[in-house]
């Protein structure tokens, strides 16, 4: 059976590392989807260089453990875990976002763009008006799970000390010499955070899919 | 108004376009007929810099259309585009396709764009469409909306490639109906199409196209009466018989 004194009473140093995993996640979430927009329309934009830079950011990000990325930024830059940890979730998603992003564009006809460009629209004004509000509502599934995977990966703060909800479980775990249960209840406050956000996505894009 | 001269376009080791001349003047309807992959679409597609062309010159009202300097998006607002597949866009209604290019390139006002929308909408026969959505359209009342998308423009040209081949038999009359009444209004046409009866009643002139090369320009009458070239001769005798 569960021991549940160990949840009341290591109630505020679970609370602390669900707050630094939200925050940590939500800042990540939000750059790594800016930054994952830009690299995919570097990587599609009629323009050579550009496709070049963005190819070589993702090949290179998404082939390397996050964890290197991880001690890049602690050990190589000396920033604390909680910066360095959440710099390297947002770099190291923002690679998944580009690639989930471009295949959505991509996978909007040819001929949408041909239509746009023929009645005059700018480059620029076709992606923005016509192209990219057609394939956001097939980014949407992919996006959800990376954003699922980037709550779950920030458990990688711990290693860095980064103050987050892992870290706090061992620290609660190597005090009071419990492993099992303490590790349970972190997997619990992991779940608050994905379940909802699982709903979300499947909620989202059943309304986007009527709307067609 | 549009001339090319010696054009050549190639995909790679692929020669499409072999030395095009072809004049077409201020509101004739010009239709390119031949059998597919003879660069009839390609040729179209040239006009309006879909395709670029490898070689030779192509002008619009004077204007080169190749020279990088020419601003193309000036140059499009120009000429309106059907396509086979219509190409709407289908997360926005009947009349935000219509509205679109107006509010964005013209700078038209909402109120504007909106009345002017409805009169080309009332023109192609579906006026009470206005706030559908493209996927509960026919492909006929669909194909119609892209000649409305089109027209809102004010173009003083107009592309069609191949605008009823993906269309059900019954649905092609009432596409062709509008194209008619469009071709006697006056507007420069160039229709690359596979209806026969369309290019014998509307055309001024007859481009047939064979292996990236203009084999025979005629009017209908000429032409269907006498084909000059064996080729085309052939061609027409595979399609209308039967």
């Amino acid at each position: 059976m569960l021991d549940f004194s160990i949840l009341t009473e290591n109630l505020d140093m679970y609370l602390l590392g669900f707050k630094n995993t939200i925050l940590s996640s939500l800042i990540a979430l939000v750059a790594s989807l800016i930054l994952g927009i830009l690299v995919a329309i570097m990587r599609i934009a009629p323009i050579k260089p550009l496709n070049w830079l963005g190819t070589a950011y993702v090949e290179f990000i998404r082939n390397i453990p996050l964890l290197i990325i991880t001690f890049f930024f602690f050990l190589g830059l000396k920033l604390s875990g909680l910066y360095a940890g959440t710099l390297a979730l947002t770099i190291y998603t923002s690679s998944f976002i580009a690639e989930a992003i471009r295949a959505g564009i991509l996978s909007v006809p040819k001929g949408q763009m041909e239509a746009a460009r023929s009645s005059g629209l700018s480059y620029g004004q076709a992606m923005r008006l016509v192209i990219l509000p057609q394939a956001v509502k097939i980014v949407i599934p992919p996006l959800g799970n990376q954003f699922i995977n980037l709550v779950k990966n920030s458990s990688i703060l711990a290693v860095v000390a980064g103050l987050d909800l892992m870290y706090h479980g061992d620290l609660i775990s190597s005090r009071t010499f419990v492993v099992f249960d303490v590790y349970i209840f972190v997997a619990a406050f992991y779940l608050i955070l994905t379940i909802p956000l699982s709903i979300g996505v499947g909620y989202l894009e059943k309304r986007l899919a009527k709307s067609n | 108004m549009i001339v090319f001269d010696g054009v050549n376009k190639y995909f790679g080791d692929f020669h499409v376009l072999k030395e095009i001349d072809l004049t077409i003047n201020k509101g004739e309807v010009v239709v390119v007929i031949g059998p597919s992959g003879s660069g009839k679409s390609t040729l179209l597609r040239c006009i309006n810099r879909l395709e670029t062309i490898s070689g030779g010159s192509l002008s619009i009202n004077g204007l080169n259309v190749a020279d990088k300097k020419t601003d193309i998006n000036k140059l499009r607002r120009n000429i309106g585009m059907v396509f086979q597949h219509f190409y709407l866009y289908p997360h926005k209604t009947v009349l935000e396709n219509i509205m679109l290019a107006p509010r964005k390139v013209l700078g038209q006002s909402e109120a504007e764009a909106k009345k002017i929308a409805l009169k080309y909408l009332e023109k192609v026969g579906i006026g009470d469409k206005a706030n559908s959505f493209p996927s509960q359209l026919s492909g006929g009342q669909q194909q119609r909306v892209a000649i409305a998308r089109g027209l809102a423009m004010g173009p003083e040209i107009m592309l069609f490639d191949e605008p009823t081949s993906a269309l059900d038999p019954e649905m092609i009359g009432e596409v062709l109906d509008v194209m008619k009444a469009l071709a006697h209004e006056g507007m420069t046409m160039v229709v690359v199409t596979h209806e026969m009866g369309f290019a014998r009643e509307v055309a001024d002139r007859i481009v047939f196209m064979d292996e990236g090369k203009i084999l025979e320009e005629a009017t209908p009458a000429e032409f269907y009466a006498n084909p000059r070239e064996e080729r085309a001769r052939l061609f027409l005798s595979r399609i209308l018989n039967h």
